[in-house]
């Protein structure tokens, strides 16, 4: 009998044993999925921060109402994700200061790449610096490449860090921003066109290096900014 | 043969057998058991009352109604804290996209009394089964509300679903628009108001009841209507108009609102027992028997409801347990006194003898709702004091701006502490209420300020511990009312309308100790008033949402306190204006103005996309 119940056991585990051997035969992520968001109007990449917009993914290979899946923004503007599941997915740029675009579907395999053309709310022209004594001042224009129902510019802030990672996101904001943003609130005209404004941010501390660069909000859904580039500023 | 006769008996012994099964088991409760008698039904009903989603005392906007939880304790983890109104433990993102509220368990029940009770019609008098299905409707509006404020368009769901006899796909509810949500639950309370009669049962509805409830839904319904409309998100579910109303509806809904705010006039009316106005406006929260509490929650000991919101509303200097987390702002004090006169003309520090000298002369509402410095509670003060300044020879301005460093001030001028046992010339450093040096630690206020609104002062220190707090909240009181009364008055603008809500706000300033208001009132008036009145009580964070200014109110926003500090030299008290400790940043995205579907339910249900706006 004990030999009887010995053997049963001995063959139940086989059979457990066995029945782990099946294998996820779906393959794992491992596509790479990457580009650029191109600014319409100078053909560079969108001046962005880190997460300033991102690359919504839905993949449809298996349902037509997926859980959206979301890339986000490199400071440079450009986005990166190298675990993707290959498949076939509808693709849109989003949650970024530029006007809507549409939805693109797209098979994501190997190495895929695609850049996406956008036309910002807003730009920062003629931007140029200049540090009197631990004073920074920065003048610029703004400019609207397409004015038609352009939400109403709310402001202009500067930001400010050690690091040349600089961004709503990533700024000395008690010190150097938050006293120093430039109330717009109001429609984009042509006069707002012509002013060239300025923001002055005093007191840098003295013999550090910052990193500087101005943005302009609209009041569309996502409130996010439109970029200077990014400038060094050596404080004496 | 005998084997033959036997078998012929057996079977006719299983044949009859087959008769005498049909009996009804006696330990299953029936339809007819409940709904024929009226213990019955105030039992099915009270099932009911018990799962509303009231946000009370222990409600927490990140993680819902927290029945049962272990950290429903937790009383500081309000709503207020992502206003500015208090500051506390969250940024607003923490707790702005909600906690999966899908409720059509609960709706279900209602449903299933909705749609069975009628049969039973005769068992009761007219008058008595009209108020229990009017009951029923008022609950099922309250439920359909709780989800509609949070994500706009749901699936209305009256009849009773069943599963296996309907199939997934029948099962599988669209999305309906928001309009039609709303439009729904004024058909409800409509019903409630028609069904119900006038009797004021303690903790259950009646027909002024649901016009309240009425008030509120509509008025949210019209300002969604009427700024939803040029403030939004874009997206599927907006064009489809799950996420926004037509702006055209607004004004419907405004009147709506209005209308079945009028209908409560003269049942219930604002408590003024108490000659004294602070005095008053404190036991209104605490006076079980206040004619203006219109639908409210009670908890007791003994049952384990007990709250906790005196041990977490003040430190434990005045209580037995607990801790507090969460504080009122200076920004809130300055809508009721604009500035305060803490500054001489030339820009320094006004001197204090005492610091209850801040309080005198200011409203007696604001007195009644915060806890000031120099404030007494249970023969204790809160003897707020960040530190302690050996001298004091400069503006406030010039000091804050160098962050209380100025160059006057030497090192060491200013003693702070992080330990409240620390002695400076024989004086403690910090208050016994607080301050810190800095916001390391909890239970002490970072603003200077404590709340008072609901605070039980007449309860012992001893008996200040965790769920040992049974005061009574307040879901809807006249005064709400009121202010719903004239915000919807202010919003259909015509002269006759501005002129009542004139006269309402003038009602509840009377009541408040405030300067009445004269000639023309604004929408912002209206607002403020409303704010003012109903702080604390989780009004404000949906206020600002449907406004739709949370998100530039909330833009990076930083709030301030007012910090005393004691000056050596002169052994006066100054207060300094400054931000509050956990030097928050309040920021509000847009896509917040809706809450997104739970995940877990789009993925059983494909028929609930698009998801809202941003998600």
């Amino acid at each position: 009998m004990k030999k009887l119940i010995n053997s049963l056991l001995v063959a139940a585990t086989l059979c457990m044993a066995t029945s782990c051997s099946k294998k996820d035969n779906y393959a794992g992520p491992d596509a790479t999925f990457s580009g650029n968001l191109i600014n319409s109007v100078t053909g560079k990449n969108l001046l962005t921060e880190t997460g300033g917009f991102q690359i919504q993914l839905d993949e449809l290979s298996w349902s037509s109402t997926p859980v959206p899946y979301n890339i986000p923004a490199k400071p440079d503007g450009s986005f990166k994700d190298t675990r993707i599941f290959s498949g076939h997915y509808r693709v849109i740029p989003r949650n970024g200061a530029f006007w809507p675009v549409d939805t693109t579907e797209i098979d994501i395999s190997g190495n895929t790449t695609k850049d996406f053309t956008v036309t910002p709310y807003m730009e920062i022209k003629n931007f140029t610096w200049k540090l009197s004594g631990t004073t920074l001042q920065m003048t610029f224009n703004l400019f609207a490449p397409k004015t038609e129902g352009l939400p109403r510019v709310i402001d202009v802030q500067p930001f400010i860090n050690n690091t040349q990672f600089v961004g709503s996101g990533a700024t000395i904001y008690d010190v150097y921003t938050g006293p120093n943003i430039l109330g717009i609130n109001a429609n984009y005209s042509d006069e707002m066109a012509k002013t060239t404004y300025t923001i002055t941010v005093p007191n840098l501390l003295s013999g550090r290096t910052f990193y500087a660069r101005v943005g302009v909000r609209v009041d569309d859904s996502n409130k996010k900014f439109n970029y200077s580039e990014i400038v060094k500023v050596d404080v004496p | 043969m005998k084997i033959k006769y036997l078998v012929l008996i057996l079977i006719g012994l299983a044949f009859g057998a087959c008769n005498k099964l049909d009996v009804a088991p006696l330990n299953i409760i029936k339809d007819q058991d409940i709904f024929t008698n009226e213990t019955g039904v105030n039992s099915y009903l009270a099932s009911i009352y018990g799962t509303m989603p009231i946000e009370d005392f222990i409600y927490r906007p990140e993680r819902g109604f927290m029945n049962g939880d272990g950290e429903r304790w937790q009383n500081f983890m309000q709503p207020g804290n992502l206003t500015g109104e208090m500051v506390g433990r969250y940024n607003v993102g923490d707790a702005a996209q909600g906690f999966g509220f899908w409720p059509y368990d609960k709706i279900r029940t209602i449903n299933y009394m909705i749609v069975n009770f009628p049969k039973y019609a005769k068992a009761f008098t007219p008058d008595k089964y009209n108020q229990f299905l009017g009951e029923a409707y008022f609950c099922r509006a309250y439920f359909y509300f709780a989800l509609v404020k949070r994500y706009g368009g749901v699936p209305i769901v009256k009849t009773l679903q069943s599963y296996p006899e309907q199939s997934i796909e029948d099962l599988s509810v669209p999305r309906n628009k928001e309009q039609e949500v709303y439009d729904f639950i004024a058909a409800d309370l409509d019903s409630a108001i028609s069904l119900m009669g006038d009797a004021n049962i303690r903790a259950r509805a009646n027909k002024y009841v649901a016009a309240g409830y009425k008030s509120r839904a509509m008025l949210y319904a019209g300002t969604i209507a009427k700024y939803g409309t040029v403030n939004y998100v874009d997206g599927d579910a907006r064009q489809k108009g799950f996420a926004g109303i037509p702006a055209d509806q607004a004004t419907r809904y405004f009147q709506a609102a209005y209308d079945a705010a009028k209908l409560v006039e003269g049942h219930y009316s604002l408590y003024r027992k108490n000659d004294n106005k602070e005095q008053n406006y404190v036991d209104l929260f605490l006076d079980q028997s206040s004619p203006e509490n219109m639908y409210v929650k009670d908890y007791s000991m003994s049952t384990g409801t007990a709250h906790s919101w005196d041990a977490t509303m003040t430190c434990r200097y005045m209580t037995a347990d607990g801790d507090a987390a969460c504080y009122p702002t200076l920004d809130l004090v300055e809508k009721f006194t604009g500035p305060l006169p803490i500054t001489n003309p030339d820009g320094t520090p006004k001197r204090f003898n005492d610091r209850s000298e801040l309080k005198a002369g200011l409203e007696p509402r604001l007195l009644a709702t915060i806890y000031f410095p120099g404030a007494t509670l249970r023969g204790k003060e809160f003897d707020v004091q960040r530190g302690i300044y050996k001298k004091f020879n400069g503006t406030a301005a010039e000091e804050l701006a160098n962050n209380n460093t100025s160059s006057w001030d030497q090192p060491d001028n200013l003693v702070v502490s992080g330990d409240i046992n620390q002695l400076y010339n024989g004086r403690r450093v910090m208050g016994l209420a607080g301050m810190y040096a800095t916001a390391g630690n909890d239970n002490r206020t970072r603003t200077g300020l404590y709340v008072r609104k609901y605070i039980n002062y007449k309860a012992d220190q001893a008996t200040c511990g965790l769920y040992q707090s049974v005061q009574t909240w307040i879901d809807m009181r006249y005064a709400e009312v009121l202010l719903n009364r004239a915000e919807a008055a202010m919003e259909l603008g015509t002269a006759d309308k501005t002129a009542d809500a004139l006269s309402v706000i003038n009602q509840l300033r009377d009541r408040a100790g405030a300067a009445v208001a004269t000639g023309n009132i604004t929408i912002d008036t209206v607002r403020t008033e409303r704010m003012k009145e109903l702080a604390f009580e989780h009004h404000h964070w949906w206020d600002l949402r449907r406004w739709r200014i949370a998100d530039k109110v909330l833009d990076n926003t930083r709030f301030y306190g007012i910090y005393p500090y004691w000056i050596e030299n002169e052994n006066k008290y100054i207060m300094l204006k400054q931000e509050e400790m956990g030097h928050r940043s309040f920021f509000f995205e847009k896509k917040w103005y809706y809450e997104p579907l739970p995940g877990g339910e789009l993925g059983k249900n494909p028929n609930l996309y698009p998801n809202n706006p941003g998600y």
